[in-house]
């Protein structure tokens, strides 16, 4: 088999890679390198399916070469049925060779881009999942959701008046959001089945952000019946409400631990600074992002638990990713709100481009950034569910 | 529309984890795939992002306390949406610097009129204050603002002997500008309370 050295070395450097071999047992090295542009050549589908593949595989940070500057080939067919082999370059042989039936040539392309993803960046697959967001119309918002990459789009709210970030409760089965369609913000509950919808929240004063935990118990949220916009958590009947924080300035952004033990969130106390609070109650703790300038925002923890992505910006946004206890943050994108994909890699996040907002995706180690298919109008506030 | 198609994306759910290994010259196997594309349930086995440096020491806790107001409760004047007159307190909107929501010596004086005309008036009104900011900010970090903003007029307007409970707060972030622009003589005029009149129906 042909070992590709350039990709390995680079990840090597980048600390990407962990060599635990010990002194007195050959290195074996089996990393999928993961923080290079991968060339790949694409050959035998056409329209649809062919389509499907290039942006998949460009959105985890491939490249679609000709074949004899591909480090992978990928060959197929779509007669009736999307069928294709993965197979590195030089090997006389594939790795694997797959078909996909039933669903749509689009469904099957992004299937077979699935396995190609898994087995060449090793990630969990993103290719059929979803997102939620916010629509923008002249002076209204409403709710929608689509595929990852934008297709599929269906506006789910008809209120005529303003909504705020959706958030899915996990397995996809319903979202929450804030509305305003009964005149000051309400928290509801939106069953994406049965499409009804029902008032998880209505405090006096603000009843904002509201964030599911990952095991689907406990809610975050920004209330205010205090006093002061402060975090909040309750169990997900309603019961069990608790104050995390107590400041005087406003406390925003609330972002779940995958243990759901911790809510990292933003805190304004001079500048908006990232903070962490346990679950179970004590003080608030600063994360610190070394080299980040400005204001600190919308955080959102990616769903291994290492990483925090956030904003820093006021009015041109930058998009960061550093490590979940602090540290040295890596600037990457010009954008805002960012939201991590199931794979712990992906990031779906919002950018401004002539007045208006589109939804952008962003492969964290390449930097490579590809808009998601957009429907009319301003979309922000993206949500990947997971 | 919306139902149907969501009913069918989000329940159903895909198999996808083909177990085709060493198959180089056979017949390839075939992977079953919804009508919908489905979705994987599968938790992330994901691979570490960018190379990034350890925790850096934490700050000590933040404890300070905020002004002691009661907003647990509001008058039932504000219950099945009273009338809402924007016209009485349009002079007395007041402004606020960026990324701050600290009443400026310059509106204080527009806070006492308000503050005036409950004193003097019926006891079966109420004030919205609608707290805004202008578009510098991500959305969930300016709805806070926006709140926080509005909050400050409730507490100035409260010292100033309003009942509390007549004060209700609103925000709306970002989303609700009066000017479009996007330089600081538009994002001056949408750092702002906005007073409404509420009356019950």
């Amino acid at each position: 088999m042909k070992i590709y050295y350039t990709p390995i070395l680079a990840a090597v450097l980048l600390g990407a890679c962990s060599l635990a071999a010990r002194a007195d047992e050959t290195p074996i090295i089996i990393q999928k390198p993961t923080s290079y542009v991968m060339p790949i050549s694409v050959s035998g589908f056409e329209g649809e399916a062919e389509s499907v593949l290039k942006f998949d595989l460009s959105v985890l940070g491939m490249e679609v070469t000709p074949p004899d500057k591909a480090a992978y080939l990928v060959s197929g067919s779509q007669n009736g049925r999307v069928q294709g082999s993965l197979t590195p370059a030089g090997s006389d042989h594939p790795l694997w060779a797959r078909a996909y039936a039933g669903g749509s040539a689009r469904s099957q392309a992004h299937a077979f881009a699935n396995d190609i993803v898994k087995e060449i960046r090793g990630t969990a697959p993103i290719f059929q999942t979803r997102i939620a967001f916010r629509a923008q119309q002249g002076r209204t918002t409403e709710i929608a959701v689509s595929d990852f990459d934008g297709y599929n789009p269906a506006v789910l709210t008809h209120d005529g008046t303003l909504v705020s970030g959706p958030c899915w409760i996990p397995g996809g089965r319903g979202l929450l959001y804030t509305s305003w369609k009964n005149g000051g913000e309400e928290i509801l509950e939106h069953n994406l089945g049965t499409g009804e919808r029902r008032v998880f929240a209505n405090h006096p004063g603000a009843n904002l952000s509201p964030e599911v935990s990952p095991d689907g118990q406990k809610v975050a949220m920004i209330l205010s019946r205090n006093g002061s916009p402060n975090l909040w958590v309750c169990n997900f009947d309603g019961g069990g409400l608790k104050q995390l924080t107590r400041t005087r300035d406003e406390d925003s952004c609330p972002t779940w631990s995958p243990d759901s033990r911790e809510i990292c969130f933003v805190c304004r106390s001079g500048r908006a600074e990232l903070q962490k609070v346990s679950v179970a109650g004590g003080p608030a703790r600063a994360v610190r992002m070394a080299g980040v300038y400005g204001n600190v925002t919308s955080p959102d923890w990616s769903p291994d638990g290492k990483w925090l992505a956030f904003t820093s910006g006021s009015g041109s946004f930058t998009i960061w990713v550093g490590p979940a206890g602090g540290g040295d943050a890596q600037k990457l994108v010009a954008g805002e709100d960012p939201c991590w994909a199931p794979n712990s890699r992906t990031i779906v996040f919002s950018r401004r481009v002539n007045n208006k907002r589109i939804l952008c995706l962003l492969d964290v180690p390449t930097k490579r950034v590809k808009d998601v298919r957009q429907i009319s109008g301003s979309c922000s506030e993206p949500s990947w569910a997971r | 529309m919306k139902n149907k198609n969501l009913i069918g994306m989000f329940l159903l759910s895909a198999a996808l984890a083909a177990g085709v290994t060493g198959c180089k010259h056979k017949t390839p196997m075939t992977t079953p795939i919804p009508d919908n594309g489905g979705r994987p349930t599968a938790a992330s086995s994901a691979q570490p992002g960018p190379g990034l440096g350890e925790s850096a020491p934490m700050q000590p806790p933040i404890n300070t306390q905020p002004i002691a107001l009661d907003t647990g409760s509001y008058s039932n004047l504000f219950n099945n949406n009273p009338n809402e007159n924007r016209e009485q307190f349009k002079a007395d909107t007041i402004y606020f610097d960026f990324d701050s929501s600290t009443i400026k010596a310059s509106e204080e004086s527009k806070l006492q009129e308000v503050a005036n005309y409950f004193k003097n008036n019926s006891k079966f009104e109420g004030l919205i204050i609608e707290g805004n900011c202008d578009e510098r900010g991500t959305e969930k970090y300016n709805l806070s603002l926006g709140e926080r903003r509005a909050l400050a007029a409730r507490e100035y307007l409260a010292n100033l002997g309003v009942d509390a409970h007549r004060l209700k707060t609103v925000t709306y972030g970002a989303s609700r500008p009066v000017e479009s622009g996007h330089d600081e003589s538009a994002w001056k005029k949408n750092r702002r309370d906005d007073f409404v009149l509420a009356t019950p129906k």
